[in-house]
């Protein structure tokens, strides 16, 4: 066995368990550095990510696969876990003690994430979820002090274990019919053979289980009041990283052992997307709180991404993946602003949002970058990456969808438009504390800005890039 | 002769009572004894499709055991989150949980 | 040096000097910003009219094109960041940037006292750059880019202000009813992309060559992308945006809501000629939205209280000319009359701005008059721009105007009837702006002194006033025996076009437009001039009792028989249609979206019971689609 496959793999596990150790060593009141120590080694493994991929190949008996899907999801796990940790290392103060934990967490769930994207086997998917969801509970949960925090854990608990009891339900019928948990057995197991009501049960209770994850309707309902809930960092980490890894999760497990089930399967996830792009827009429009907006939101661009994973083409996860990328890079920018908005302010509702430019043209500018991306305006990066989406969902002959994704992003900019225009009217009263934002928060800025922008104007190279990952590395 | 078939009804209604005891039941504990219904009537399929169909691997019954440990984690968090509640709220009602909404 | 980097340096520049003003704005400080922003366009128009001398026929044979890079690999359509210049283009960035040039030179006075300087011209650059890059690039995927651009600089510049709500709420309906519009636009192109693999010019040109004339694909092609041109440049119904954007700065009304963004709707119309010759349905279309709107925004501009509403509504008005000539298949005549108006109403604006810096930010026409010995450069560059806006001989307005009734009457004299009277009400509310203005008895406020603008804000308009009057000598009728260059120029882009018309009927008709327009103007000069009505009094026009008190002697028989009706009519489609009926709709719609998505909202109850019921149902409901789908 070559266990240079799981070298990024590797790398993450042992990053979480050094992040232990030396938030046991650190004294009190230093706790906080954990957090530099945390956002080092995740730079090292993204680092390390173009470097040693890790070998191709299937692991540990086809339970495990390292291809250019994986490599190129972990990417983006890594990158979402280094700018949401630079994001929060002034935001963690408020956990005292607690600090190093936090950290110690992300890099947990980060492992779990990349076992998502490189499961190719029942057990592994299982495990991998519930490896990611469990710190991202905690996490959620994480400031004790706050009523809202904890409800959102409570929330984030009860129903994420009924989705998994949902997806183990499905994967117990699925195992029934092929017998064995690995995908390309239960594929090769169900093509040829009949599918009786109990397997498509199963595949839909899958479906319904992975659904979950991406916050995908009618499944979403957990994410709003979570991400409201939440610290603003772990908003980030969820609706960034978190649903990418239900993507790669989807990814897998749709062409191979669902789409074999039947035409309905295609039929379903188009439903679902379309309910996803329809309810997401419409409730985002009249929420006052942005992150609750931006929950709102996520479950619309689910619905785009569902798109990808729809097409079901190399070409569909190429788009896909550019289209996380963007999204990644929206999200954390608009995030971050929310981040170092609220440390000025106090406040994330969108109405204390007025005054903004006058006060901080950096985080109005950053602000208004990732909404426009997240709206899909060029020469924000958004607009490529539904193009990119849309195109090949019109190459599959589904002009209605593409229709009807147009016209949602037009509804979409509704509410996005009506975030710029409070933050660039006139503050109610002139309170002038000068905007105080930590190095690395500006540095996370800036970084998702420029690349928000660098993305939309010349995707030729990172497109490239992926298409050459995807190629080189699949088997 | 009890077959695969009971095992599976079994299952079912197992499934089903712990999905309805979930729905119904307003305590956050409840709730979570509704989940773990659920997925006891998981196991009971693993085992009973690895003994009556597949039983030239242990996979299945593999896989149950890793369901177990797996809700044990979830459910320890769970109880924490449930106690912290508890220390405000004294009760642990979850139907009173409505600060986020809408 | 190479032409293709000239080519490249014409959007290039403007865009420099977006970045050295945009990021280093407040080191550079107001008066060295406002120069690099003014000499980066004009460095831009330089190098265009050098291309322009090099190759007087406008690349005609080939055109000069340039494929930068792959911009945008998408699998099985590469679609290359490429520029194109052919006459058509060519001759948009000599307006695009010369009239730029100029409003951006004027700008340099008009912001002078203003902090904000440096931002407004970085914007005012990146406009220049995406309507540069609109009508320079060689496929759709990036004249979308560069349509969306100038919609979005349209949004920054209008809520330049944005302090002020008023013009916050207008920046946001531009913003969102052109994007209304690009939901047209864009799903063109996906239907474009389904059916012909491609979005590059030459490819779907070619490809739609071979196919039928009137195919469903090329008929709903062209109406969804005459969908956003209806956005672009305010159309019924999606018209409203572009009069609340007068709340924006005078020289962004005369360069973008004037001049060059909203004609970018009969660009990109003329640049797809080629599918729109094989889609008369979408002809029609384009031709009947055009004169509905050239005359009910003329109806609305009569009773118009601000001067530069009165332009704006007459802008959508003119653009509803050109829109009406395309319709007809003549597009070499529509782009004459864009490339006319660009400089008179440029003129008109700068003019406007003129007066309106003149009486310290006075807007409201009954509180101006008598500034003709005031303001002298500035009135006769009006009176210069009104007289060629309303088609008076020898003025440009006069030529373009001509060759469109001309093309109109060759298709249908019914048409050619209507739009002789959408000309009719140009003359008479043009005559109207400029007496009201400039004659009439002196009704400023108290304590204002009017005063004439420093030089950098006159040069332009005397530039601008000889660019108007000079400017339809390009494009004399046949008759005159003169070549049409315009026509001939454009002919590799636009397609061939000749009226075809017997050399009287066309004398006739340009007897009859001039003495229709003619006529216009007198009723104006008549009604408003020296001695008669207060024009305070416009507000009576709702009334007709209390008009009807009022003494005329004269006048009251066409009062009543032509002047009453119209403005009792211009009245109800500017209040009930236009407030009720266009915009209610457009704010129904959003309303509704808005309420729809207040009502969803509440099945997020927060009780976590409902939230597993909630997805058990979902479970259910999947499973039941599953099993009947």
């Amino acid at each position: 066995m070559d266990f240079s496959t799981l070298t990024l793999e590797i790398g993450a596990a042992a990053l979480a368990l050094i992040l232990l150790v030396v938030g046991l060593f650190l004294p009190d009141g230093k706790k906080g550095q954990v957090g530099i120590v945390a956002a080092l080694g995740f730079a090292f493994l993204l680092v390390l990510s173009f470097l040693a991929p890790g070998s191709k190949g299937p692991f540990f008996m086809g339970q495990y696969m390292n291809d250019g899907i994986s490599v190129l999801f972990k990417q983006i796990f890594i990158l979402g876990s280094l700018l949401v940790t630079l994001m929060s290392l002034r935001f963690t103060r408020r956990f005292e003690d607690a600090r190093g934990e936090f950290y110690v967490l992300l890099a947990f769930s980060l492992v779990g994430m990349m076992g998502m994207a490189g499961a190719t086997d029942f057990l592994t998917l299982y495990i991998a979820l519930e490896l990611m969801s469990i710190p991202l509970v905690v996490l959620t949960a994480f400031e004790k002090g706050s009523m809202r925090s904890t409800e959102a854990g409570m929330k984030y608990v009860l129903l994420g274990a009924m989705s998994s009891a949902i997806l183990l339900f499905g994967l117990s019928f699925l195992y029934g019919a092929a017998g064995s948990f690995g995908y390309g057995a239960v594929m090769a197991a169900l093509t040829g053979g009949q599918t009786g009501p109990l397997v498509v049960i199963g595949g839909i209770f899958a479906l319904a289980g992975l659904a979950f994850k991406v916050a995908a309707v009618p499944f979403h309902m957990w994410s709003p009041d979570i991400y409201e809930g939440a610290p603003v960092p772990v908003t980030a980490f969820l609706a960034v990283a978190s649903k990418a890894a239900g993507f790669a999760a989807l990814l897998r497990f749709f062409p191979v052992v669902l789409v074999p089930l039947g035409l309905g399967m295609t039929t379903l996830i188009v439903l679902i997307a379309a309910l996803s792009m329809v309810l997401g827009n419409l409730t985002a429009i009249p929420q006052t709180n942005i992150k609750r907006m931006l929950a709102w939101s996520s479950i619309a661009h689910a619905g785009y991404m569902l798109l990808g994973v729809m097409v079901a083409s190399f070409a569909g996860a190429a788009a896909l993946v550019y289209y996380l990328l963007v999204y990644l890079f929206a999200n954390v920018g608009a995030f971050a602003a929310v981040t170092a908005w609220s440390e000025l302010s106090g406040s994330d509702e969108i109405s204390s949002f007025k005054g903004m430019w006058k006060k901080s043209p950096l985080i109005s500018t950053v602000f208004i970058v990732s909404l426009l991306s997240l709206a899909g305006i060029p020469p924000a990066a958004g607009f490529i990456g539904k193009f990119f989406l849309f195109v090949e969902v019109a190459h599959k002959g589904y002009l209605w969808l593409v229709a009807l994704a147009l016209v949602m992003s037009v509804v979409s900019l509704y509410y996005y438009v009506s975030v710029i225009k409070t933050l660039v009217s006139e503050a109610p009263e002139g309170e002038t504390s000068k905007a105080d934002i930590p190095l690395a928060l500006r540095a996370v800025m800036l970084v998702s800005a420029v690349s928000t922008v660098v993305l939309g104007v010349l995707p030729g190279p990172v497109m490239g890039y992926i298409r050459n990952i995807l190629s080189t590395l699949s088997s | 002769m009890i077959g695969l078939t009971h095992y599976l009804i079994l299952a079912a209604l197992l499934f089903s009572i712990g999905l309805l005891g979930a729905i119904a039941k307003r305590n956050a504990i409840s709730v979570f004894m509704g989940i773990e219904l659920m997925l006891n009537s998981v196991n009971i399929n693993f085992v009973a499709f690895n003994h009556f169909l597949h039983p030239q691997f242990l996979a299945g019954q593999a896989f149950a055991i890793f369901v177990i440990v797996v809700a044990a984690a979830e459910v320890s968090v769970g109880l924490a989150i449930i106690l912290a509640l508890y220390r405000r709220r004294a009760n642990t009602g979850v139907d009173e949980l409505d600060l986020l909404k809408w | 040096m190479n032409e293709a980097v000239l080519l490249c340096l014409i959007p290039a520049l403007p865009l420099v000097g977006f970045l050295l003003t945009g990021l280093l704005g407040k080191k550079l400080g107001r008066g060295l910003s406002s120069w690099i922003g003014t000499l980066t366009v004009a460095a831009s128009f330089g190098l265009a009219l050098t291309l322009f001398i090099a190759h007087p026929d406008g690349f005609a044979a080939s055109g000069l094109g340039i494929q930068l890079f792959d911009w945008i690999p998408a699998a099985g359509l590469t679609i290359a960041f490429g520029l194109m210049l052919d006459p058509l283009s060519l001759i948009m960035t000599l307006v695009i940037t010369g009239i730029g040039f100029l409003i951006h030179l004027y700008s340099i006075g008009y912001m002078k006292h203003d902090e904000g300087a440096p931002r407004f011209f970085s914007f005012l650059n990146l406009f220049v750059f995406s309507m540069l890059l609109l009508v320079l690039a060689d496929n759709y995927a990036l004249m979308f880019v560069g349509w969306e651009g100038v919609g979005l600089c349209s949004y920054l510049l209008i809520g330049f202000w944005f302090t002020k709500d008023e013009y916050n709420a207008a920046a946001v309906k531009a913003f969102v009813m052109n994007r209304i519009g690009d939901l047209g636009f864009l799903l063109g192109l996906f239907v474009m992309v389904a059916t012909f693999g491609s979005l590059s010019f030459g490819e779907v040109f070619a490809k739609a060559g071979a196919m039928e004339a009137g195919a469903p694909a090329l008929t709903l092609i062209t109406l969804m992308l005459f969908v956003g041109a209806v956005g672009k440049s305010a159309q019924i119904p999606l018209y409203t945006w572009l009069p609340d954007a007068m709340a924006g700065p005078t020289p962004v009304s005369a360069l973008i809501h004037a001049a060059t963004m909203v004609t970018a709707g009969i660009y990109m119309v003329i640049r797809s000629h080629v599918l729109y010759d094989l889609a008369p349905i979408a002809l029609t279309v384009i031709s009947v939205v055009g004169l509905a709107t050239a005359i009910w925004a003329g109806l609305i501009a009569l009773s118009q209280r601000d001067i530069k509403k009165v332009l704006a509504y007459s802008t959508v008005s003119q653009l509803g000319f050109m829109f009406l000539t395309l319709g007809v298949g003549a597009y070499s005549t529509g782009y004459f009359h864009v490339f006319t108006h660009a400089f008179f109403k440029a003129l008109l604006f700068l003019a406007a701005g003129s007066v309106i810096h003149a009486l310290s930010g006075e807007q409201d026409i009954r509180k101006m008059g008598g500034l003709a010995k005031k303001l002298p450069i500035t009135y006769i560059t009006f009176l210069v721009g009104t007289l060629a806006i309303s088609g008076i001989p020898p003025f440009a307005g006069f030529f373009s105007k001509d060759a469109i009734l001309a093309a109109v009457y060759a298709r249908s004299p019914l048409l050619w009837g209507l739009s002789i009277f959408a000309a009719f009400l140009t003359a008479f509310y043009m005559g109207r702006l400029f007496i009201l203005v400039f004659h009439s008895k002196d009704r400023t406020t108290k304590g204002v002194h009017p005063h004439e603008s420093p030089w950098t804000m006159t040069v332009p308009l005397i530039v601008l006033a000889l660019g108007s009057t000079a400017a339809g000598f390009l494009g004399m009728p046949a008759v005159f025996g003169v070549p049409d260059w315009m026509a001939g120029f454009l002919a590799p882009s636009a397609g061939e076009y000749a009226v075809g018309l017997e050399e009287g009927t066309e004398w006739l008709l340009m007897g009859i437009s001039t003495v229709v327009v003619l006529c216009g103007f007198i009723f104006a000069v008549l009604k408003y001039g020296p001695g008669k009505v207060v024009p305070t009094e416009d507000k009576k026009t709702r009334g007709p009792v209390r008009w009807s008190l009022r003494k005329f002697r004269v006048d009251e028989f066409y009062d009543a028989l032509i002047v009453k009706p119209l403005f009792a009519l211009s009245s109800w489609l500017f209040g009930t249609a236009n407030d009720r009926g266009i915009d209610g709709v457009v704010r129904g719609t959003a309303g509704l979206v808005a309420w729809v998505g207040g009502r969803v909202r509440l099945l997020q109850t927060g009780n976590i019971v409902f939230y597993l019921f909630a997805m058990t149902l979902g479970v259910i409901v999947i499973a039941a689609v599953a099993a009947l789908g």
